[in-house]
């Protein structure tokens, strides 16, 4: 094979100044409106004001609004008005969890006026349903445009699959599984020691025979997002929020992790008491973790009444204006203690 | 594994590495393990199928060579055929028939087992599996018919079967054509790297920058055609019809290209389909390989146009329905082949010519654009919604918020396919001077990196 060194050598040049020009081209033209859509809390990163005091880091619950609310603004926008002179900024988008929080906390500008981190901790984000989600494919495809390299290189990332993509099929076949065969252990006797078992007992039985179905998948659904133990050692969402500690303390920014209210009153009416108790459990150690590391532990897990949720139907995060208001107090108050006058 | 995956930019450069490394006699071994990794990637389970195919296929065709008794070659080629057909049966067809046949269903429902079964089947769809196993059926039926002598080397035959750069979604070689070229020595020519590159660079345009750029617009339009202005369902039913060639196209070249690397020509699939006078040389230029297998081992053996005019026609519409079935169990795609069979018959019948050329080609344009909607709806209440979409019936207020580069980037793909005429895009751009191919590489590559899709989608033809 003959070739000549020269000519693929100026190919190779011109290949180069291509993709520098098309990474140039790109960042100043097509960046910022393709992360609107395909990467929106980095978006909202670009426009956020860094004469801002505070950072509020969430999903959903912290935007969701009931029809019904007088008060419609966010639990950041509370936080904010409780804290005359401070100034706190809110980000969030539906369904991140601390794996997406992760590369915006590393972009924080350490020389910015941002000294103090909010960022909310789903208990839910810990459970299997949610680590196994179907969406999960979709988020880390997200996260390419959050990777601190040149956009297009993410870009090229995304279009080319360079995340983890696992298939729906994967991710349902891996949680059944877990739902049949990671036991809980504890130290009081407990009737069914697997969600599967669990679910599979019977619910809710009618007077006329059969059981209140709609009752009964609630019920089931609440089992399924809260009847795990978190494991320190293997949990990803552990991981996920150790490197954010990790990433505020060489930032030196205070960090608060705001534990979401979840309804435990109906949790225990649903389900029981034993339910109730891996919430508290985990929150507890969660609590213990997180504490030793320096951070401010907000604990709103059982702060709102169950009459506040939003939704009765499922377990979702979503609170009214005054199940909002509770847990904006709490963060402000944790934030007051440590804003320096 | 994807062409358009990461992966796949680490696999080719090593299998590429691994081929000429290695002497002629072993390099099927190399480009078999390939194969099987490439399919793999995606479900390793499934390979049981295609070695399954290759082994079978294998033998029936030998057996078949060494028996002179008519009845024995028949019956070989039988079994052969069957079984191939009853496997592709079985994990395409098999839920649709139960699904849409009360009788069955009503003896599946009470066994739990038997639906579970049917459920897995429903769920289970190997990764190009019509295009294969037409692929091995089309060698069976040429050693059947002598059109071509059996390969007596199984692993030479299980890569001719499994070759990986038209595994998945073609084109559908011939063995006679295929299998040569696998079995000569090709030398790592710098012509054929110059050759496959174009072809490749120019297929990921093609699929990265103008497919996936117009499946928004497309996808918007079908999940919700009432939600738009009827405009935008007449724009997203005709980018539908660009989407699934540049996709489909893309592919192919893509598919060329690396073959070109290992110094294998694979057959062209497209010749500028969008160009034809009407729908009979629309045939003629899309999705060549598996229009030809068509017309060789159903039309022909029906007895082609050497039969009564009633029974010809009664062959033209099997074989349109049975292209269309080819695709998938669905309704829509039953409906989409019928449609092309009755095209066809109209044209052939129709009193009336058109004499200006480019009238010809819009209406042939239309005519198959209209049939796409049956092509890529889920369902025909979808299809029939879009329909009603167009005629302005919906009464939808939104307007999309396509990019209207994508519109840009579609007139470019126009210009660069009318340019380059009846050559191949690797041949068109031999015709140029350095300088000015180089600038449209710089242009091709400028276009992948700024605006490609940045969605991570496979081909449409994959589910095929």
């Amino acid at each position: 094979m003959k070739v000549n060194i020269k000519h693929i050598a100026y190919k190779f040049l011109a290949v180069v100044f291509t993709v520098y020009i098309s990474a140039f081209v790109y960042k100043k033209i097509y960046w910022v409106p393709e992360l609107k859509d395909q990467g929106p809390m980095l978006f909202n990163l670009l426009e956020f004001e860094w004469h801002n005091d505070a950072l509020y880091i969430g999903e959903s619950s912290n935007y969701w609004i009931a029809p019904e609310d007088q008060d419609k603004r966010t639990i950041s926008d509370m936080i904010n008005d409780s804290l005359p002179g401070f100034r706190l900024s809110g980000m969030q988008v539906p369904a991140y969890h601390a794996g997406m929080f992760l590369p915006i906390v590393d972009m924080i500008d350490p020389s910015s006026r941002v000294k103090h981190l909010v960022v909310t901790m789903n208990l839910r984000s810990f459970d299997k349903p949610w680590i196994l989600s179907t969406q999960e494919g979709a988020l880390m495809r997200a996260k390419c445009f959050y990777y601190n390299s040149n956009p297009v290189y993410n870009r090229m990332c995304a279009a080319l699959g360079y995340y983890q993509n696992p298939s729906a099929e994967s991710q349902d076949k891996k949680m059944l599984e877990a739902f049949e065969f990671d036991t809980l252990k504890v130290n009081f006797p407990l009737q069914f020691n697997t969600i599967k078992r669990w679910c599979e007992q019977e619910k809710f039985p009618l007077p006329q025979g059969g059981e209140d179905f709609p009752k009964r998948e609630l019920a089931d659904h609440y089992i399924k997002a809260y009847a795990f133990q978190i494991d320190t050692n293997t949990n990803p969402r552990i991981k996920d929020f150790d490197a954010i500690v990790k990433v505020c303390k060489q930032k030196n920014i205070k960090l608060y992790f705001n534990i979401l209210a979840e309804n435990v009153e109906w949790a225990d009416s649903l389900v029981g008491k034993e339910l109730v108790y891996f919430m508290k459990a985990n929150r507890d150690l969660l609590v213990a973790r997180y504490s030793k590391m320096g951070v401010v532990m907000v604990d709103n897990l059982e702060a709102v009444p169950g009459k506040y949720f939003g939704e009765k139907n499922w377990t979702t995060e979503h609170y009214n204006e005054f199940g909002r208001l509770i847990v904006a107090r709490n963060v402000a108050d944790s934030l007051k203690k440590n804003i320096k006058p | 594994m994807l062409f358009n995956s990461w992966i796949f930019f680490l696999f080719l450069p090593l299998v590429f590495a691994a081929v000429y490394a290695i002497p002629q006699k072993y390099r099927w071994i190399v480009l078999l393990i390939a194969s099987y990794v490439f399919y793999g990637w995606w479900k390793a389970d499934f390979l049981i199928i295609i070695a399954f195919s290759t082994v079978l296929d294998y033998f029936c065709a030998l057996k078949i060579e060494d028996s002179e008794n008519q009845y024995i070659r028949k019956r070989w080629a039988a079994l052969s055929l069957g079984i191939n057909l009853g496997i592709l049966f079985l994990f395409k067809y098999f839920y649709f028939f139960i699904g849409s046949t009360a009788w069955m269903q009503d003896f599946v429902s009470p066994h739990q087992k038997l639906k579970d079964l049917v459920e897995f089947f429903g769920k289970s769809l190997p990764v190009g599996i019509s295009f294969y196993t037409f692929q091995t059926m089309s060698y069976t039926l040429d050693v059947y018919y002598r059109r071509a002598k059996p390969e007596r080397h199984l692993g030479q035959f299980a890569l001719f079967v499994s070759y990986f750069p038209q595994l998945v979604a073609g084109p559908i070689e011939r063995f006679s054509h295929l299998n040569e070229q696998l079995k000569v020595e090709h030398k790592l020519a710098y012509e054929n790297i110059q050759l496959g590159l174009r072809l490749m660079l120019y297929g990921f345009f093609v699929k990265m920058v103008i497919a996936d750029n117009l499946s928004y617009t497309v996808s918007s339009i079908f999940n919700d055609p009432g939600k738009w202005k009827f405009y935008w369902n007449i724009i997203g039913v005709l980018s539908f019809g660009f989407q699934i060639y540049a996709d489909f196209f893309g592919y192919s070249l893509i598919a060329q290209g690396v073959a070109k690397l290992f110094g294998i020509e694979l057959m062209d699939n497209f010749n500028r389909p969008y160009l034809s006078l009407n729908i009979s040389e629309f045939w003629k230029r899309w999705h060549i390989s598996l229009s030809t297998w068509f017309r060789d081992y159903v039309y022909i053996p029906l007895g082609g146009n050497r039969v009564s005019h009633s029974k010809w026609i009664m062959n033209i519409m099997l074989v349109f329905v049975l292209s269309g079935l080819w695709h998938g169990a669905n309704y829509t795609f039953l409906i989409w082949g019928a449609l092309h069979g009755l095209f066809y018959l109209v044209e052939r019948f129709s009193p009336i010519s058109i004499k200006f050329k480019w009238l010809n080609i819009l209406i042939t344009f239309l005519a198959v654009s209209f049939a796409w909607i049956f092509f890529r709806a889920e369902n025909l209440e979808q299809a029939m919604q879009v329909i009603k979409g167009l005629t302005g019936l919906l009464d939808g207020q939104r307007q999309l918020d396509t990019q209207p580069y994508i519109f840009l980037l579609l007139l470019i793909f126009g210009i660069l396919e009318l340019a380059r005429g009846n050559k191949r895009f690797d041949q068109f751009c031999a015709s140029y001077s350095g300088i000015q191919r180089w600038t449209l590489y710089c242009f091709l590559i400028f276009c992948i990196l700024t605006v490609c899709g940045s969605e991570y989608s496979a081909f449409i033809y994959f589910k095929f």
